[in-house]
């Protein structure tokens, strides 16, 4: 176990190295030139010329990334263009809100795929299995931002239960509940339509398989057959996907933070990149890549909490 | 299977109440609103200092901290003093303001000369790299002769000299807090708000000055919401989350009006969209092509799609900026698609093919959608590229295209600051996306820069502005309506024709 938490830390390393470079590169050399979104339509030659010297962006691109790594190194993620915050702490400021999000959703998520999951994989076939997975077909194949405009116009203008938008409270109040409800169900839709579907089919397989017929041949309860038997294998997929579905939350959510005004990650980031705010896009990026390692680590951790058969 | 159930349903119905509990807060009030408005702005300020800021945004936030030293009139547009108390000029080149006394900033801080001239030696300041330093290129020194009495000296006569110092961007800074703090983030102005905490990337918000040298504002506290969704905004406008939206887009304006209990203003404002073409290119650099295609273009049916946010009339001064007089208006080339198909074939430009280049943004694309199926049908061979705004504004900048939508919103409202940043020669390269030049065009808005006599400014406007509707390097798509929506509690609320407003008068 320690060896594999070494083994992908160095990876991590690497990966974030590799990832630092190429994201580097390719902001700097694709069009769009962050002076002119900072001078405006109107600025004049010589005003860009002052900004990009401000910036430091009039030098050679390889020493401007060296630049930046040894900054990196150092523990500074560089400073926004556009506003001057240090990127570490414009990271922090909106992290947490991403978390919520990220958390409350995969909650809803999960209890709502595995539950239907179950279901399905136990009724094959019945009323409930056709609607259940007919739902789960419109969870993933519904945008979110249309699924987020609706959930407003249902719940927030014309019921008015619920608040439009923004994380303003904490999220063990009542107010903060309320304001993570509608964001946490948009989001949590198409993770709990994937969850439930998955579910399903890894429940029918290890239904199907010899050991729970056996276990079912010596009289084992049906009840602790489905819930302890059957379900902690089935779960190895299942717990996959979460895994993914959580690390890419984590990552910022960038239509459901834009639709509900929450000051998340991936607001952050869709804003950096259409400002060409290079140091901001660079430190998300870094971010996220970090994160889907770190979140893959832990799933292969859980495996082998889950399933003694699995060492590392 | 009932053991699961049971947590799951209780889950539900903590979800359930938690919804229905304490009321319908998001709701309206019905009893007397706090003097208090939260504001929805689809992006957060770039920064809080004048200097070092130069977008909407951020002016919506430091117009309210900060003051300049002449205002204009949201009304006429006439300019008046703020904090100046009168102004001299004993010769052409020379400017003597006097300064209001007794004023104060929020740190404390006196507003005086010394100040007036650390702001805009900073302003002008190649090291700090100003945005708008251009505002005040003109101006070659600063001197103090008292207290309250500055003198700003220029190379030559600058007409615009009042404009431009009314404008956000030369809002007067407290040294004190500039030299030993970041304005940009906790800004220290003159103005009747004062800064309170600001939420990067959520909100911002400002208290009153309770110190203000003329009556304290009547809200007490404002705040700058950030809702990048301007459909997510109108919801929080009619539930009451936010009381106050503006620059509404022609596609959400019937909605806006639709909901109760909310005020909706227009105002006739000083925003030009046009359709550019690139005047080094062939053939847009011919007359009689961009004559054709001035001839089959077809603003009436463009404008009629607007729902009513934007004024047809092909004048490159709007109606609303110094410099237009009304006889402009018959002066375009009024929509005559036989006169085009004439010039088409005259000159040999069937089949002609033409790429225009559209950000996808504000309305761009739909005029691009618009002029092609009116230029296919004079005979020409349209197809449309669309880029994001960064990319596109640098390709436009580089000249990178044959004809391109762009929009001018003149923050001055005077017409030298539309003509030359856009059409004078000296701006090709930069801001002259068009790359138009005309020695005569040029001269009369030199002419219109350097004379001090606003007659004559607006003569010589006039006269460069007819000159360029004839050539047409530019045809214009339409002039813009300022727009902004509010909680019918909110009274005071005046939108300028620059789409500027200020919530001193403001109250609930």
């Amino acid at each position: 176990m320690v060896g594999l938490i070494i083994r992908r830390f160095l990876q991590l390393l690497l990966l974030l190295f590799g990832i630092s470079f190429l994201v580097f590169m390719s902001m700097h050399l694709a069009p769009g030139d962050p002076a002119t979104i900072i001078g405006g339509p109107n600025a004049t030659a010589s005003d860009l010329e002052a900004i990009r010297e401000n910036l430091g962006l009039n030098r050679p691109v390889v020493v401007q990334y060296f630049d930046y790594l040894a900054g990196v190194l150092q523990g500074d993620f560089g400073y926004s263009y556009q506003t001057n915050q240090a990127v570490t702490e414009a990271i922090i400021t909106r992290f947490p809100a991403t978390i919520k999000l990220a958390t409350a959703s995969m909650i809803v998520a999960i209890i709502i795929g595995i539950v239907a999951g179950m279901i399905s994989a136990r009724k094959q076939n019945s009323w409930i299995d056709v609607t259940s997975t007919t739902f789960a077909l419109a969870g993933v194949s519904i945008p979110n931002f249309w699924l987020g405009a609706m959930l407003i116009l249902i719940f927030s203008v014309n019921l008015q239960i619920l608040p439009v938008g923004g994380l303003n409270s904490p999220f063990y109040t009542v107010e903060g509940m309320k304001e993570l409800i509608l964001p946490a169900i948009t989001l949590g839709t198409a993770s709990a339509a994937l969850i439930a579907r998955m579910t399903r089919s890894s429940m029918l397989e290890v239904i199907r398989s010899d050991y729970i017929r056996t276990a079912r041949a010596k009289g084992v309860r049906k009840h602790s057959l489905i819930w302890i038997h059957a379900l902690k294998n089935a779960m190895i997929p299942v717990i996959t996907v979460i895994g993914i579905n959580f690390g890419g939350l984590l990552g910022g959510t960038i239509i459901t933070e834009q639709v509900f005004a929450i000051n998340g990650v991936g607001r952050l980031m869709i804003d950096a990149i259409a400002a060409r705010d290079f140091p901001i896009v660079q430190g998300t990026v870094l971010l996220v890549a970090g994160i889907f390692v770190v979140v893959n680590l832990v799933v292969d951790i859980i495996y082998a909490l889950i399933d003694p058969r699995i060492s590392y | 299977m009932r053991k699961c159930f049971v947590p799951i349903c209780l889950l539900v119905l903590m979800i359930v109440s938690a919804a229905c509990s304490s009321e319908n807060s998001s709701g309206k009030e019905s009893t007397t609103p706090p003097q208090e408005i939260t504001y929805a702005s689809t992006s957060d300020a770039a920064g809080l200092s004048p200097i070092d800021t130069n977008d909407s945004v951020s002016s919506n936030v430091t117009y309210q901290v900060y003051e300049t030293l002449f205002t204009q009139d949201p009304e006429t547009m006439e300019i008046e003093p703020l904090l100046a108390e009168s102004y001299e000029n004993p010769d052409d080149n020379t400017w003597v303001i006097k300064l209001k006394e007794g004023i104060t900033f929020h740190d404390g801080t006196p507003f005086n000369a010394e100040a007036v001239k650390y702001t805009f030696e900073q302003l002008k300041d190649p090291d700090r790299a100003a945005p708008r330093a251009s505002l005040l290129a003109p101006i070659e020194s600063i001197e103090v002769e008292d207290e309250n009495t500055v003198v700003l000296n220029t190379e030559e006569p600058y007409g615009p000299m009042l404009a431009a110092l009314s404008h956000t961007n030369a809002a007067i800074v407290s040294p004190t807090a500039d030299q030993e703090g970041d304005i940009n983030k906790e800004p220290v102005g003159t103005g009747p708000f004062v800064f309170d905490e600001w939420v990067e990337g959520d909100h911002i918000t400002l208290t009153r000055n309770e110190d203000y040298w003329r009556d304290p504002a009547k809200l007490e506290k404002v705040t700058y919401k950030v809702v990048p969704e301007f459909s997510t905004a109108i919801s929080m406008l009619e539930t009451g989350e936010v009381q106050f939206i503006d620059a509404i887009a022609s596609d959400h304006i019937n909605r806006v009006e639709s909901i109760q209990n909310v005020e909706v203003q227009k105002t006739e404002g000083t925003r030009v969209s046009y359709l550019g073409f690139n005047m080094e290119k062939e053939p847009f650099n011919e007359l009689a092509f961009r004559q054709a295609v001035a001839y089959g273009i077809d603003q009436e049916a463009y404008v009629s799609q607007l729902n009513d946010l934007g004024i047809d009339n092909e004048s490159i001064i709007g109606p609303n900026v110094f410099g237009y007089q009304e006889d402009a208006k018959e002066k375009g080339y009024a929509y005559n698609p036989e006169k085009a198909k004439q010039l088409i074939e005259d000159n040999g430009y069937a089949g002609q093919e033409i790429t225009l280049f559209a950000a996808n943004r504000d309305n761009y694309m739909k005029m691009a959608e618009i002029v092609q199926s009116q230029l296919s049908e004079i005979g020409l061979n349209v197809s449309i590229e669309t880029m994001e705004w960064a990319s596109f504004l640098e390709s436009a900048r580089k000249g990178d295209y044959e004809m391109t939508f762009l929009g001018w919103s003149n923050s001055t409202a005077d017409g030298s600051e539309l003509l030359y940043p856009n059409l004078h020669s000296d701006n090709i390269g930069s801001s002259n996306y068009a790359r138009y030049e005309n020695s005569e065009f040029d001269k009369l808005v030199q002419e219109s820069r350097s004379s001090v006599d606003q007659e004559v400014r607006k003569q010589k406007l006039h006269a460069a502005n007819l000159i360029a509707m004839e050539e047409a390097p530019w045809i214009v798509m339409n002039h813009g309506i300022v727009t902004a929506a509010y909680d019918a509690s909110m009274e005071g609320l005046i939108v300028d024709p620059t789409g500027k407003w200020s919530l001193y008068p403001v109250s609930r």
